[in-house]
């Protein structure tokens, strides 16, 4: 199950989500508002996607990470809008019959989000704000 | 009309991030002609929006929501958006 909200997200429903008796192991990825970028202190982060596009390519993901390694459930859920520091913006969650494919599973999700995934993030001070710096998508199609 | 005259499309082109804000919009619509390539609509952005000349590298151009080549040829009916880099997660 993956999506695009621009609410709060809980960590208890994605936790329900995952819930499956024939698995042995549940990992988690949260990523969270921090109080630093790259320009100096953030108060916020206000997080933009191309959402049509970024659920198909979420979705191109979580099959994948489907087929290297046979997981039970997966939930990935990336929040937009104005995130304040120490909230989060994105929990993925994977649950498998071992901890090896429920660990591996994980940071392949997280890896390729950040670098497939058009979604963008404005860092947000009392002095500025500035689009964070990226990972150019690469072409897909001839 | 006259065949030696080429019909124009209108293109709509969704802007995304640091792309909207240098434009002031999240849609702008580029008349073309029928056939054009992504590059070739790429000039023509840049020519009525100068503004997005120092972001040229800095972007590649989805149809349908796949990243395509320069050669790429589109429509109307296609949906075309402009992707800088991203910073997701």
């Amino acid at each position: 199950m993956i999506r695009i909200t621009n609410n709060r997200l809980s960590l208890q429903q994605i936790m329900f989500e995952l819930e499956d008796n024939s698995a042995g192991a549940l990992s988690m990825f949260i990523g969270n508002v921090r109080n630093r970028g790259r320009s100096g202190h953030v108060s916020e982060i206000y997080y933009e996607a191309y959402s049509e596009m970024a659920e198909q390519k979420m979705r191109e993901i979580e099959n994948e990470a489907q087929t290297k390694w046979g997981i039970k459930k997966l939930v990935a859920i990336h929040r937009i809008g104005n995130i304040k520091v120490g909230e989060s913006s994105i929990i993925i969650g994977v649950s498998s019959e071992h901890r090896h494919e429920a660990f591996e599973a994980c940071k392949y999700i997280i890896n390729n989000v950040k670098a497939r995934v058009p979604i963008w993030k404005k860092e947000i001070s009392k002095e500025s704000q500035k689009w964070a710096d990226g990972i150019l998508l690469g072409i897909e199609k001839k | 009309m006259r065949s030696d005259i080429p019909d124009n499309d209108k293109i709509k082109v969704k802007l995304f991030a640091i792309l909207r804000d240098r434009v002031g919009e999240s849609e702008i619509t580029i008349t073309a002609p029928t056939g054009i390539t992504v590059s070739h609509l790429n000039s023509e952005i840049l020519k009525k929006y100068p503004q997005l000349k120092s972001f040229s590298n800095k972007f590649v151009t989805s149809v349908n929501c796949k990243v395509t080549t320069g050669d790429t040829i589109i429509s109307s009916k296609d949906e075309i958006a402009l992707l800088p880099p991203v910073s997701g997660g």
